[in-house]
């Protein structure tokens, strides 16, 4: 279980985020939807400690992962996989290699085993055969799917998406959307999505919580999303039904 | 083959390893891979050698001295050098410093003794010869020279001062004395006007060489400062010697005078024949003096002669 | 105005502070052997053999023009000829051969890593391999640094070892010194402290050089042109600590 309670992130005297309170249960996927520059990047980096908030509280399992050791909140870390919303494919480095750097890192696996799980992995991203190309050789939607791979390689308990389905087309956006949906049902891994993208929330998210003005806004199960008649909520649906032709 | 990263990256280290260890040794100039062949010398004085000079036989560099150092037991000058392995040292050998220690170009000459005799053992001893350092010999003698020079002078002072008590005397052949005592005065004179165009003209040398060397050692700075601030002290010495010399000389010229003006007691001098007898060898005395003096100058003088080297 | 005062006198002091704090994490991060013995190899060729040959060039280059310079230098007959020898081979394994080498590896080992971790950081690599749970100072920066400790001294042998061969050659065939005599001066005057001396310098400056290039790359912000700007930062800085580096440890050394 993930909480962030009262979070407050401001970068050189402009306030980011002003008061975020937000709950992800085991097993749960929650949308993070919200205007570009509304923050959502930010608050994602905070949940794995990658920024310290100015004040406010983030809990993983119960642990406070600001107060904790260095060598404890890189424990912590280990159970996430992060995909970052420019893939952040390390560029020295092959799309093979890029996917089985955690394996390497993490298990003791052997070079046969990674092979078969940067292959599998590879394959779920409907992206067989670019093992041996460099990510400067790759579009950035490829990028962002061997990025993806990368994230999910080591089945990782939680699993952050910065925007997984931007900059794909529509058929590749459904199965990005299949695979996070399956690796939630089979592997029960609790999930955050960050997107734009509706007809991706609509698909595969349990809750979603709108990010406005540096507050959750609103947040509620999809069930809710669909009855609420909260203004700002309504033009940010409205406007990606507009765009998928709903 | 594809060379691992590893193994470049260690043989890389292993060359730079021994290329460092070897240059190292090439430079101090210990053998690369035979085992030195090193020996010890004993001086009274390094005269400024220092680890790294070299080691030469007839003028041909065959080693470097390893250590300079002060002997605990024997209180010397302990030298550690090496050799060349073809060169062979034999029993009689010996070391000698040399080399101007002011222009930092000192070394040590190793004359080996006959080829017949046996080779002294390795670390064995090799004996001490004589060294020529100039400067450190000018600057160690100046003293000592200055020393005698004085010595000259105060027996000459004390001749006279005994020559006077006489004349003072009674019962004296005063004609014979004023004979002999006026030959003595006016070779003293002749050889003290030649002696001081002689000695100016050394004292000359000195200044040209020092500063010849002045300029061709400036960077050597403050061992050549010292050593020429101990010269000049040195001929100042010299200088106020040469005055009073003059002024002794002077202070004769006018006894005399006196005497031949038939002042003081010298009716009672020449009633005393024994004080007559006693004056005369006293001056024969000078006179083999000034004789020797100025036949063999170098005696007195032979510590400036260095100087003329220049 | 005031303001500008201030940072004038903060940011070097915060800079600074931020520096060290980088390095003691970097420290702390070196027993985990495993999580960098991959990159220390891979660094260790890029900062020491891949430089190799750019370095003996610059060296063999600055032997030659000692030597030619020095006995351009000594007219005097009164001087012998084997105190060119006396003179360049010191000035290589004191100060030019580790200086040289210093400035190369500033302008390209320095550039080099600020550009890489200053892009990494950018386009969050490093953030992604913090993400994962690793130590990315002891991922990144403690196999740069150590490279740049281990290979400088081993660049500072070649660079001595062409320098002085580069000289001799010179100083022999080009009629200034025989080989011999330019021996015979070096050994003369041959301080075994010296070259002790040489390698301490090159421990420090690989030391600075990667440990300030890392700090300027890690802590990148903004883009491309941050890129850029911790780029150049990082061959001044190095250089400029280079040279102070140089002269306290002759005045403390020597
Ligand atoms: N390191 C930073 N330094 C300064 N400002 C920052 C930093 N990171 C983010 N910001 C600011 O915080 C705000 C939120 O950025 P964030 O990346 O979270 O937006 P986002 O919601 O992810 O937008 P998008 O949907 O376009 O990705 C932006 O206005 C950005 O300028
Ligand atoms: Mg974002």
């Amino acid at each position: 279980m993930i909480s962030v309670q009262n979070l407050y992130k401001s970068f050189g005297g402009k306030s980011v985020l002003n008061g975020i309170d937000l709950e992800i249960m085991e097993g749960e996927t929650l949308a993070i939807i919200g205007r570009s520059g509304s923050g959502k990047s930010v608050l994602m980096k905070h949940i794995i400690g990658l920024l310290q908030p100015d004040s406010g509280k983030i809990t993983v399992d119960g642990t406070d992962i600001n107060s904790v050791s260095y060598a404890d909140l890189r424990r912590i870390r280990q159970n996430f996989g992060v995909l970052f919303q420019g893939g952040a494919l390390f560029d020295s480095m092959s799309s093979f290699d890029n996917v089985a750097f955690p394996l390497r890192t993490f298990t003791t696996m052997s070079e046969k085993e990674i092979e078969n799980v940067v292959l599998g992995c590879l394959n779920m991203v409907e992206l067989p055969g670019v093992g041996t190309k460099m990510p400067a050789e790759l579009s950035g939607g490829m990028q962002k799917r061997v990025a993806l791979a990368r994230a999910v390689a080591l089945k990782p308990r939680y699993i952050l998406y910065d925007e997984p389905t931007s900059g794909l087309d529509p058929e590749t956006s459904n199965t990005i959307d299949e695979l996070i949906q399956n690796l939630a049902d089979q592997l029960n891994v609790t999930s955050i999505v960050v997107t734009h993208d509706m007809h991706s929330v609509l698909n595969i998210a349990d809750k979603a919580a709108l990010v406005h003005e540096g507050r959750i806004h609103w947040a509620g199960t999809i069930d809710e999303l669909h009855r609420s008649d909260d203004q700002i909520l309504r033009s940010f649906v409205k406007a990606n039904e507009y765009l998928i032709g709903k | 083959m594809k060379i691992s990263n590893e193994l470049k990256v260690g043989i890389t280290i292993v060359v730079a390893i021994t290329i460092f260890i070897f240059g190292v040794r090439y430079f101090e100039d210990l053998p690369l891979f035979q085992t030195t062949y090193s020996l010890t010398a004993e001086f009274d004085n390094a005269a400024g050698l220092i680890a790294g000079n070299l080691v030469r036989v007839h003028g041909v560099s065959v080693g470097s001295v390893n250590a300079v150092g002060i002997s605990d037991e024997t209180g010397k000058v302990e030298v550690q050098f090496h050799v060349d392995r073809k060169i062979i040292v034999t029993e009689g050998s010996y070391a000698v410093v040399s080399g101007i220690d002011a222009l930092g170009a000192v070394r040590m000459d190793l004359f080996l003794g006959p080829r017949d005799a046996a080779p002294i053992p390795e670390g064995g001893l090799v004996g001490a010869g004589e060294g020529n350092d100039l400067f450190g010999d000018l600057t160690a003698r100046a003293p000592a020279m200055v020393q005698k020079f004085d010595d000259v002078l105060s027996g000459l002072d004390q001749v006279l001062s005994e020559t006077g008590t006489m004349l003072s005397e009674p019962n004296s052949d005063l004609r014979s004395s004023l004979a002999s005592v006026r030959g003595s005065v006016a070779q003293l004179e002749r050889l003290l006007t030649e002696e001081r165009t002689r000695i100016s003209s050394i004292l000359r040398n000195v200044e040209d060489a020092t500063g010849s060397i002045k300029t061709l050692s400036a960077e050597n700075g403050p061992s050549v400062t010292k050593l020429i601030s101990d010269l000049s002290v040195t001929m100042a010495t010299l200088d106020k010697e040469l005055i009073s010399l003059g002024d002794a000389s002077r202070g004769l010229t006018e006894l005399l005078n006196k005497i031949n003006e038939g002042q003081g007691t010298l009716g009672k001098l020449v009633n005393d024949p024994s004080m007559y007898h006693k004056m005369d060898s006293t001056l024969t005395g000078i006179n083999a003096l000034l004789a020797d003096f100025k036949a063999n100058p170098g005696k007195y003088l032979g510590e400036m002669k260095l100087v003329d080297l220049f | 105005m005031l303001q500008y005062a201030k940072n004038l006198l903060f940011d070097p002091i915060q800079a600074l502070g931020r520096y060290s704090q980088l390095l003691f994490k970097a420290f702390g991060a070196v027993p985990e052997f495993n999580t960098y013995r991959k990159n220390l190899w891979e660094q260790m060729i890029h900062v020491g053999i891949d430089s190799m040959p750019i370095v003996m060039l610059a060296a063999a280059f600055s032997g030659a023009v000692t030597t030619v310079q020095t006995s351009y230098q000594l007219v005097s007959p009164l001087i012998p000829k084997s105190i060119i020898g006396s003179i360049v081979v010191p000035s290589m394994v004191l100060e030019l051969g580790a200086v040289v080498t210093g400035f190369i590896l500033a302008g390209r080992v320095g550039a080099r890593i600020a550009a890489e971790l200053g892009t990494m950081r950018v386009t969050e690599q490093i953030d992604a391999l913090e993400a994962m749970g690793l130590n990315s100072i002891g991922y990144l920066i403690v196999p740069r640094v150590l490279a740049g400790i281990v290979m400088f001294p081993v660049l500072y042998v070649a660079a001595c070892f062409v320098g002085i061969g580069g000289g001799m050659l010179v100083g022999h065939f080009g009629g200034f010194v025989p080989m011999g005599v330019f021996v015979d001066g070096a050994r003369e005057f041959f301080q075994p402290f010296d070259p002790i001396f040489g390698l301490i310098k090159c421990l420090v400056f690989g030391f600075i050089i990667t440990s300030v290039s890392c700090f300027k790359g890690y802590y990148t912000r903004g883009g491309a042109e941050g890129v850029g700007k911790a780029t150049t930062e990082a061959a001044v800085a190095s250089c400029v600590l280079l040279l102070f580096a140089d002269l306290i440890l002759a005045a403390t050394l020597l």
